[in-house]
């Protein structure tokens, strides 16, 4: 079974580019992994495109662009997850060594031309009887705050640090600084969560080259091997994605730590899903960084800042940079390789070695979620 | 013609899903959920299950009538909700003391001081209201106060 390597990467600002077409998004970030990594288009074996909503053959339509054809081009949904997934995809064919060097696009458009964004499609009965994502995780942030005490400032110092670290990414969607004060007193969206506690609407697109271990070097005197690639799908809960913990996020880490023969303790810098400011607290937890309960002092202590004890989301995470569904995953790995190669820019997190890319997607009645996707990378 | 069409489904309404509940009538005091037993382990479920996805056995489901009392497990009011939804509403994850769960809107929650734990009951509801008037049903639950 061959070690896998990330090569290249290469991203699209996020944000809402309602003039842009989605092929052209994610092929802009294809080639520029493509172009990092020095790898020739006709060496790709295979490749793998997550989204959700971009419609059939998506990643045929992308590498076509490029002259990308013929190869096996894999198209996968799992909502939030799709990038994630598709980075799984690519990393199971090169170590069974059905392929030497493979790519993963991720990507999503969903802001109109004529303003706006476009509609998602809910065949889910929790969905049609009114539970929307921000009211999931307002009954998630209600289980912790009664449970443990969690309070709103704690929860919206997760957006505050995320929107400070976006300031140093020119990629992120949002690019101002807030603080406790104005998080608290944004308009309401699903009580606890303001406004400035949900993750924006946005657009853009990502990709990584991904390369066995007998390639990657011809390419890359400096590749970041993936330690471990786990995904896990949900399972048949009483409450479904109401609970004040994360048992998808708990098993999918432990088996990736399993995997990598590392802990939470090794983790110097972690992308991590955090589409509202309280799932970045029960994952704090979910992923071993602090104990059951207290993810609100994690926070509240600097402990999830760059410099602290684990850099949580230094790319600005969901919150700050955006969250264009299938683009996510993949996202999370290209900060990741750019983080562990130390050229993370004016948001690197100093000396880091250790990586985790955390992603959770897909709201479906009685389970918690669709899928869980969980990358640990070592430089 | 189309006014009068729009005027009809104005006072029209459909269940959300067909087959998920039964409305209070002669026989029954209270609206109840349509679910689903297994003949086997007695478990109930809401909405019916094709077979059991607890044993994984098939061929032991029968359609079961299932009682609506139960309590707040969590809860949220949302102020923005999608088009057509109430703005706002109380939604809630539901407990049911015969065994199934759910997530469900609440009625009457207006000044009921909602909280976690609070006894609740099923009525058949307004869950969203279609562009042209319809009204779609479904389970909703209501505080109970007097306890």
């Amino acid at each position: 079974m061959s070690e896998v390597y990330v090569i290249g990467a290469g991203m699209t600002r996020f944000g809402p580019q309602p003039e842009a077409g989605v092929h052209d998004l994610a092929f802009d970030a294809a080639w520029a992994a493509l172009e990092e990594a020095g790898v020739e288009p006709g060496k790709i074996d295979i490749a793998f495109a997550g989204h959700a909503y971009q419609g059939p053959c998506f990643g045929q339509k992308v590498l076509m662009r490029g002259g990308l054809t013929g190869m096996p081009i894999l198209n996968v949904e799992n909502a939030c997850a799709s990038g994630a997934s598709a980075v799984l995809g690519i990393v199971q064919a090169i170590r069974s060594g059905a392929a030497e060097i493979g790519i993963a696009i991720g990507a999503e458009k969903l802001s109109t031309p004529a303003g706006g964004f476009l509609p998602t499609v809910a065949d889910d009965l929790d969905s049609s009887m009114g539970r929307v994502m921000p009211a999931a995780f307002a009954m998630q942030a209600r289980l912790h705050m009664d449970r443990y005490g969690t309070t709103r400032e704690q929860m919206a110092m997760v957006a505050v640090k995320n929107r400070r670290n976006a300031l140093r990414n020119p990629r992120c969607h949002m690019q101002k600084e807030v603080t406790i004060e104005e998080v608290l007193a944004a308009p309401m969206i699903a009580e606890p969560l303001t406004r400035l506690s949900c993750c924006p609407v946005s657009d853009g697109a990502a990709a990584v080259v991904v390369a066995s271990a007998r390639v990657a070097r011809k390419y890359n005197p400096r590749p970041v091997r993936i330690a471990a690639s786990v995904l896990v799908s949900g399972l048949r809960t009483p409450h479904g994605i109401v609970d004040d913990k994360s048992e998808m996020s708990i098993r999918a880490s432990r088996k990736a730590y399993e995997a990598a023969g590392l802990g939470p303790d090794d983790v110097d810098v972690c992308e991590m899903h955090d589409p509202f400011t309280i799932a970045e607290i029960i994952h704090y937890e979910d992923l071993g960084f602090c104990a059951p309960g207290e993810g609100g002092r994690f926070v509240e202590d600097g402990r999830s800042a760059i410099g602290g004890a684990v850099a949580v989301s230094p790319s600005g995470g969901l919150l700050a940079k955006g969250h264009p569904l299938g683009a996510t995953g993949v996202a999370q790995i290209a900060e990741l390789y750019w983080q562990l190669r130390g050229v993370a820019g004016g948001y690197q997190v100093p000396g880091a070695r250790v990586g985790l890319a955390h992603t959770v997607g897909g709201g479906v009645s009685k389970l918690e979620s669709g899928a869980c996707g969980v990358h640990i990378l070592v430089a | 013609m189309a006014e009068s069409v729009a005027s009809d489904a104005a006072t029209q309404q459909r269940p959300i899903r067909p087959g998920l509940f039964v409305e209070a009538g002669e026989t029954r005091a209270r609206p109840r959920l349509l679910g689903s037993r297994c003949r086997k382990t007695g478990q109930l479920f809401w909405p019916a299950e094709r077979m059991n996805p607890v044993t994984h056995e098939s061929g032991t489901m029968e359609p079961a009538e299932i009682e609506g009392g139960g309590h707040i497990v969590s809860y949220t009011v949302v102020q923005r909700g999608l088009p057509g939804y109430p703005s706002p509403y109380a939604i809630a994850a539901i407990q049911l003391d015969a065994g199934p769960s759910l997530i469900a809107q609440l009625e009457d929650w207006q000044g009921a001081a909602l909280r976690t734990g609070m006894a609740v009951r099923l009525v058949i509801g307004t869950i969203r209201t279609e562009r042209d008037g319809t009204r779609v049903t479904g389970p909703k639950f209501q505080p109970v106060v007097d306890t």
